[in-house]
């Protein structure tokens, strides 16, 4: 197992940022998502033993969280916010990092040269960093978080600020990293695109709490009773009339979802040709995580929908 | 865009312990300092200030002091330098100030943390950047001075040795005391401007007050509040010199007191730090 939790909890006064939270997360392409508040970035931060748990345990790569040094020994982290020394340069600060790390002095900067590369940043490696584009800084930021090869790499909203060529750029090499052998890769984003694209797995968290962890094509994947129809035409009336036949029908963001039941198909077609619509798909209702998560966090602010 | 995944394994070579860690940081900092023109330059001129006039002293002390001894005690002048406060604060405000709060302002801290190493030994590190520095005013210019007293023929070897000794031990305390003080001060804001103001009122602003309120209401128990008083009675009586108006034991106690308050302080900042700019 990647992560292992059993009740981990995390107060600050009277917020409850992590919430009791049991989950074991495998091996591979992590994605966690959640509101703002969700939890996110405090549980990144336990498991970095970075924080004290209120209550409960965790474990990361099979080291308990209380043995920090040795589980960040093991990590390569990305923080979501601008952390770099603004007066070193692109390749002294990488390599510099790969020595707090603990890399030897040559090690640390054959590596940095390398990494430095693979992300991206060759030329404007000697350069100030306090002179880099806002893409160029989140390389940086990627390069020091592999500089000393490690097992876990956590990378908390790694595309933000990024223009949509960076922002494909940066998805490449991450993407590029989690498919690595013996590489895993925890990503935190609210760009659930994003998440889609790279990750197999997902956690959502939502008030501390999880509300649903699982393989992504599987939490996509609706329930195998309901159909999605794509209608060209009035999906009001479409509705409607199927509801007037006695079919469980509603509008969603990516079409109209309906309970299988027999007669389904014809009164579909029926429908369609007395509206003059057109039916362009009728099949298994697969959702975005997108639509699923807004599925989710809104069954938890009402409790028993 | 063609990337390829470099094919090293940090398996093949072991991370190196949290010593050398430090020593990264360390070794790094310094490196960093003695690039800077304003390091380098108050590094100097305090160190050469100090010395020099540590010497010039020991020269002129038949005619500037008169009935002065040449024995141990003639080593408390050159302790009581004021060059030594003077260069000691502008020191601890240019290379001190920013240490941490440099770090915490590019938000560096992060990348510290998510390092394997403690906030422990973040502190440690920046503190072994900044003692050596302040060092070079506090004591190299002492140990100095006893040298060239010896080369010179001024005074004994023997008395020369001990006084070497001493300034190791009274200029330690005083690097330590503005070392802890200075840090303190750093981690306590994002801007290194306010740290270095906070340096020069512990100095200045409160020895200067507590000179002239001693003196004014006839108290020399005010003397106290100032470190520099503290650090002048305790060079003083280490040098086995007449009393400054103050008590040695209680002035080593208040300098000692605040130098561990301040480092735990510091450190339980640090602790804290994390947790709120997340």
């Amino acid at each position: 197992m990647l992560v292992e939790t059993a009740g981990l909890t995390k107060v600050f006064g009277e917020v409850r940022a992590v919430d009791d939270l049991t989950v074991k997360i495998p091996d591979g392409a992590i994605g966690l998502v959640g509101p703002n508040g969700a939890g996110k970035t405090t549980f990144l931060r336990l498991l970095l033993s970075l924080l004290r748990p209120t209550a409960g345990t965790a474990k990361v790569l099979g080291r308990d969280i209380e043995d920090g040094l040795a589980v960040r020994e093991r990590i390569g982290y990305m923080p979501e916010h601008d952390c770099l020394i603004p007066d070193m340069t692109g390749v002294g600060l990488v390599s510099y990092m790969g020595r707090v790390s603990g890399l030897d002095r040559d090690t640390a900067m054959s590596r940095s040269h390398d990494v430095l590369q693979f992300v991206g940043v060759e030329e404007e490696r000697y350069r100030k960093v306090a002179e880099y584009s806002t893409g160029m800084k989140q390389k940086v930021k990627l390069a020091q978080a592999m500089v000393h090869d490690p097992q876990l790499y956590i990378f908390d909203e790694p595309t933000t600020g990024l223009d949509p060529r960076g922002r494909s750029e940066m998805l490449d090499l991450v993407g590029t990293i989690a498919k690595s052998p013996g590489r895993n890769v925890i990503l935190s984003s609210h760009l659930l695109p994003d998440v889609e694209t790279i990750c197999k797995y997902v956690v959502i968290l939502d008030g501390g709490h999880q509300i649903a962890a699982g393989e992504l094509s599987q939490l996509l994947s609706g329930a195998t009773d309901r159909l999605r129809i794509d209608v060209r035409g009035d999906r009001d009336a479409f509705v409607r009339l199927l509801k007037d036949a006695d079919f469980d029908a509603d509008i969603g963001p990516s079409g109209l979802h309906v309970s299988r039941k027999p007669g389904l198909e014809a009164a579909v077609f029926e429908t369609a040709k007395s509206l003059g619509a057109e039916v362009r798909y009728m099949g298994k209702e697969i959702r975005s995580l997108e639509e699923l998560f807004l599925e989710l966090v809104a069954r938890t602010e009402k409790p028993g929908a | 865009m063609s990337i390829t995944l470099p094919t090293y394994s940090r398996l093949e070579i072991p991370l190196l312990g949290r010593r050398q860690r430090v020593q990264a940081i360390i070794a790094t900092g310094l490196r960093k300092e003695l690039r800077r023109p304003a390091a380098i330059v108050v590094t100097a001129l305090g160190a050469a200030f100090t010395t020099i006039t540590s010497i010039v002293l020991l020269f002129f002390a038949p005619f500037l002091l008169p009935g002065q001894a040449h024995d141990l005690t003639f080593f408390a002048l050159p302790a009581s330098n004021g060059f030594v406060l003077f260069f000691v604060s502008l020191m601890a405000a240019v290379i001190g100030s920013g240490l941490i709060a440099d770090d915490m302002q590019s938000m560096a801290f992060t990348l510290y943390l998510s390092r394997p190493i403690t906030q422990s030994d973040y502190l440690l590190a920046k503190a072994a950047i900044l003692a050596p520095l302040i060092s070079m005013v506090t004591i190299l210019p002492l140990i100095l001075t006893a040298l060239v007293a010896a080369l010179l023929g001024l005074f004994s070897w023997t008395i020369a040795l001990e006084a070497m000794g001493i300034s190791l031990v009274v200029g330690g305390l005083l690097t330590l005391f503005y070392t802890a003080v200075t840090l303190f001060l750093s981690s306590l804001t994002r801007r290194k401007g306010i740290a270095a103001a906070g340096v020069f009122a512990v100095n200045f602003g409160l020895t200067i007050p507590a000179g002239i309120l001693a003196s004014q209401i006839n108290n020399p128990s005010i003397l106290y509040i100032a470190p520099w008083n503290n650090y002048l009675a305790v060079a003083g009586a280490a040098f086995g010199a007449s009393g400054t108006g103050i008590d040695w034991p209680q002035a080593l106690v208040i300098l000692l007191g605040v130098t561990v308050l301040a480092g735990i302080v510091t450190y339980i900042r640090m602790k804290a730090v994390e947790v709120i700019s997340g």
